[in-house]
């Protein structure tokens, strides 16, 4: 069996058996996921000796789809795979009280093989059919509390999004494929000119649609309606990351204008996000900005000329985010609120809990020896030796400041409370996942070097920038737990809450028009149906008339059936009495006529004989007359 | 008109119109068997008359006449016997009773 | 007045006879007399034939009515009421009508007989003994059918003269 097909196929074979079978989600999610993972981990340690697999499948014609393992692609998918794996572990604990497992284990897994598939295509087709299914996926998974007011629009909100931008990336495949003539994704990298300039800038808005940058930032705080696995799953480390994937893949191509581009719209992302973060009152939204903030820098990294660096940085977010969204999920657990106004003190609940917290947070801000601090030192210093340094430099720094600043924050509201300790169902599978988590977050930055050795282009690194990058951190961080938002912030706040909308922000610029629009041919299709129901009227009318004309023919004929039957009648009447009045009258006369001659019958002898004499007598007058001889 | 016959002819029809009298007038069956009689003689008297001046030499004139004559006979038998059975079933032979055929 | 000869005055006056005696026979009471009066009526046709020159038939019809008469003599005597005529009912009916058609009965056959034209006379007649082996002749070879017949008849009126005149017989009924 190759290993990329197990890689996809096993958490894929496991989404199915769940509906199919319905019952023990958890057990079945676990074997598929980790299935997936050991197969992911083999095709690891496979291209990190050298070998390289390649499965080819049929597709359009001239243009087959590809599944490759190359450095790049097998160190993603290894990403999703344990990040995925064990955050399956936490959710078999967070999802313990609840009654949708199957529908929510079937989800994952379907946005696991989703996302695998995304990481290791070969080319185009296949990767903007994963595209598509993990937004579906998303889609079901943001929405997994339907029931809940406000979701299903969260949902909504973030499907439309990022489908919006999608529309570059349809684009900017077509644009390649047709330059290139082919749909494979390396052979495209050749691309040059002005076909690359375009299909780079529509790449961004795709790549700024997925990963929740400005201005299309603000899905991503809605999305935090979902479970927290989701968030700490789709929403940290994978679903958010294809927009970076994109980028760091296709960078060879990118001319130097978009790569520009790409830094500012990253630069300027990183800044606003980070500010909302630190307004927030929401202890998810707040991990949400901080999300689009840290995607923001990788796209600073891209756009230094780095993606090497961007990439490093993503792999260390991951594992960051996903155990910040998981403590902040027993956090929600226990205090059954995400705001920060429930959560003062729920560190000091769970110290464990609140421990391996800290230290994912100290991580994200690029405290040594953890591995944000390696990931976010080689972004620095790319932004240092590339060819807009100031701009970048001060992008970089600043977020980093930002990032310490909302984080201590986060810490101080966690920290400075009562303890209120509520039984939390399925800890230990929480704790567990993680711990596992935090550990890799810790531990990742000793894996950078043999990473690096899988890619040719060397890591950027610079003493300066580790200097700037420590000072920035700490100044952050005491800023945040000591000095409260309000101060920080100061007039931005109320407008980073509504998130920096700007002139109405989605709803004016795409909600309404879409409504209206929607309005408008629904007026349209009523009318017409009003149309074609007078039409349906019509018919009807002509075939009462019709009827009406019908009916009286009918009428007509009965009339004259019944005519007929009196003529018959009537003769009947003529025939009875008349003919037969005329034979009983027959019949009277000579009964009559009998009764009359029966008196000549008297019986006497003499009566008898006289009538004999007569009518002998005037018989032989009658016969005797021609005789005379007078 | 032949004179020579109007003796025995006249005879005749006289002989006939008292018999046709007698017959229909007699309330007696014996009676009324004596104007059949005369009815008959009276025939007799006319055929024999025909015989002796027109037909001499036709022995069947005479014929005719012993004809009448048995005709008589049986008659007067038949009507005599008809006679005495009538008399003994009612006890007289008068005509005014005999309706019993009265239809 | 023509000369009448002696034939004819014979007849006449037998015929004269025959008719008086007839008339006498309806109208006499007394019932003797009547069968006597019939009878000397027959015998006076009987001479009417022997005046005729029908010397055979003339026997046989004086022979014939003679026995039948007196035969006749009693039953009436058997029959009637009133033999002897002593009682004064008038034993008729239907008078009117019967002297009406006996009268027109009369003239009739008197119109026909007068004012018929019975065609040439015949010369004379044979003598009785001819006229006697003519008559055996005939009986014997043309009408003997017609006798044979005859004869017949008589039994058969005979028979059921006989029949109807013998007593019912008494049937047993124990």
């Amino acid at each position: 069996m190759n290993l990329i097909a197990v890689t996809i196929l096993a958490p894929l074979a496991a989404a199915l058996l769940i509906l199919l079978l319905r019952r023990i989600p958890g057990a079945l999610a676990l074997s598929g996921a980790t299935t997936g993972l050991l197969a992911s981990l083999a095709l690891l340690a496979d291209t990190g000796a050298g070998v390289s697999h390649e499965i080819q499948l049929p597709g359009l014609p001239n243009l087959p789809l590809s599944l490759i393992a190359t450095p790049l692609t097998t160190l993603l998918s290894g990403l999703v795979a344990i990040i995925g794996g064990l955050v399956v572990v936490y959710a078999i604990g967070y999802m313990k009280r609840d009654d949708e497992k199957v529908r929510f284990f079937a989800s994952m897994l379907l946005f696991v093989a989703a996302m695998q598939t995304l990481v290791l295509a070969g080319d185009w087709i296949l990767l903007l059919a994963a595209w598509e299914l993990i937004g579906l996926a998303s889609y079901l998974l943001i929405g997994f509390w339907f029931r809940r007011p406000g979701v299903k629009s969260a949902a909504t909100r973030a499907f439309l999004y990022t489908r919006s931008a999608d529309l570059g990336l349809y684009v900017a495949v077509f644009i390649l494929i047709a330059d290139a003539g082919s749909s494979d994704i390396t052979t495209t990298l050749n691309t040059g000119g002005g076909a690359a300039t375009a299909a780079g800038l529509l790449l961004l808005v795709a790549a700024m649609g997925k990963s929740a940058q400005t201005p299309l930032h603000d899905w991503l705080q809605r999305a935090m309606a979902g479970p927290t696995p989701v968030s700490a799953l789709l929403h940290s480390a994978t679903l958010v990351a294809a927009g970076a994937i994109l980028l760091i893949r296709t960078a060879p191509m990118l001319p130097d204008k978009v790569l520009l581009v790409i830094g500012i719209v990253g630069g300027i992302t990183t800044l606003v996000t980070g500010l909302i973060a630190l307004g927030e009152r929401d202890l998810k939204r707040t991990l949400a900005a901080s999300t689009s903030s840290q995607y923001g820098l990788m796209l600073v990294a891209v756009g230094a000329g780095a993606p090497l660096a961007a990439l490093l940085h993503l792999l260390a977010h991951a594992f960051i985010k996903s155990s910040l969204f998981l403590g902040a999920g027993v956090f929600q657990h226990s205090r059954d609120s995400t705001a920060f106004s429930e959560l003062h003190g729920a560190g000091r609940d769970r110290p464990w809990i609140f421990f391996g917290f800290a230290l994912a947070a100290l991580a994200l801000t690029g405290i040594p020896p953890l591995s944000g601090f390696f990931s976010k030192d080689a972004i620095i210093a790319a932004a240092l030796i590339s060819s807009y340094a100031p701009l970048f430099t001060t992008f970089v720094l600043a977020s980093t400041l930002l990032t310490g600043a909302y984080m201590a924050r986060s810490l101080r509201i966690l920290w400075q409370g009562n303890i209120a300790l509520h039984n939390i169902a399925g800890l230990a599978w929480m704790g567990a996942a993680l711990a596992g988590l935090v550990i890799l977050a810790a531990v990742l930055g000793a894996a950078f070097p043999a990473i690096e050795a899988m890619f040719s282009d060397p890591l950027p690194g610079n003493n300066v920038a580790v200097i700037l990058g420590l000072v920035a951190a700490v100044v952050g961080l005491t800023l945040g737990w000591f000095v409260p938002a309000q101060r920080l912030l100061g007039p931005l706040r109320p407008w980073s809450q509504r998130s920096f909308a700007i002139a109405g922000g989605f709803n004016t610029w795409v909600v309404r028009p879409a409504l209206a629009t929607a309005r408008s041919c629904e007026r349209l299709e009523r009318a017409l149906y009003n149309e074609v129901l007078a039409l349906g009227r019509l018919g009807l009318n002509v075939a009462r008339s019709c009827e009406r004309l019908e009916r009286a023919l009918y009428n007509r004929v009965l009339a004259l059936g019944r005519l007929g039957l009196s003529l018959g009648q009537a003769v009947r009447l003529g025939d009875e009495r008349g003919i037969d009045g005329l034979i009983f009258s027959l019949v009277r006369g000579v009964t009559y006529l009998g009764s009359r001659a029966r008196r000549l019958q008297s019986g006497l002898i003499h009566r008898e004989l006289a009538i004999t004499v007569v009518v002998t007598a005037l018989i032989f007058a009658t016969l005797l007359i021609p005789i005379l001889t007078f | 008109m032949t004179p020579e016959l109007f003796p025995a002819l006249i005879t005749g029809a006289a002989l006939f119109g008292i018999g046709i009298y007698g017959a229909l007038s007699q309330t007696n069956l014996v009676m009324l068997l004596m104007g059949v009689e005369l009815i008959l003689a009276g025939a007799m008297v006319n055929l024999v008359a025909f015989w002796h001046h027109l037909h001499p030499d036709t022995p069947a004139g005479q014929m005719f006449v012993l004809i009448v004559m048995t005709v008589m006979a049986v008659e007067m038998a038949v009507g005599f016997g008809v006679a005495i059975a009538r008399f003994r079933a009612i006890g007289s032979v008068e005509m005014e009773e005999a309706a019993e055929l009265k239809g | 007045m023509a000369m009448i000869s002696a034939q004819t005055f014979f007849i006449s006056f037998f015929g004269l006879a025959a008719v008086w005696f007839g008339v006498v026979v309806f109208r006499t009471h007394s019932m003797m007399r009547s069968a006597l009066a019939l009878l000397f009526s027959q015998t006076a046709i009987g001479a009417m034939f022997i005046g005729m020159q029908a010397e055979f038939l003339g026997v046989l019809q004086i022979m014939m009515m003679a026995t039948e008469m007196s035969i006749m003599a009693i039953f009436m005597v058997m029959f009637m009421m009133d033999p002897g005529g002593l009682g004064k009912m008038d034993m008729t009916h239907q008078k009117r009508l019967s002297v009406i058609t006996g009268l027109v009965a009369f003239v009739a056959i008197v119109a026909v007989a007068v004012f018929t034209d019975w065609g040439p006379l015949a010369g004379s007649v044979p003598d009785s003994a001819q006229q006697t082996e003519d008559l055996g002749l005939e009986l014997m070879g043309r009408s003997m059918l017609i006798f044979e017949t005859a004869g017949l008849t008589l039994l058969t009126a005979m028979i059921a003269a006989t029949a109807v005149a013998v007593e019912p017989i008494k049937r047993n009924r124990d």
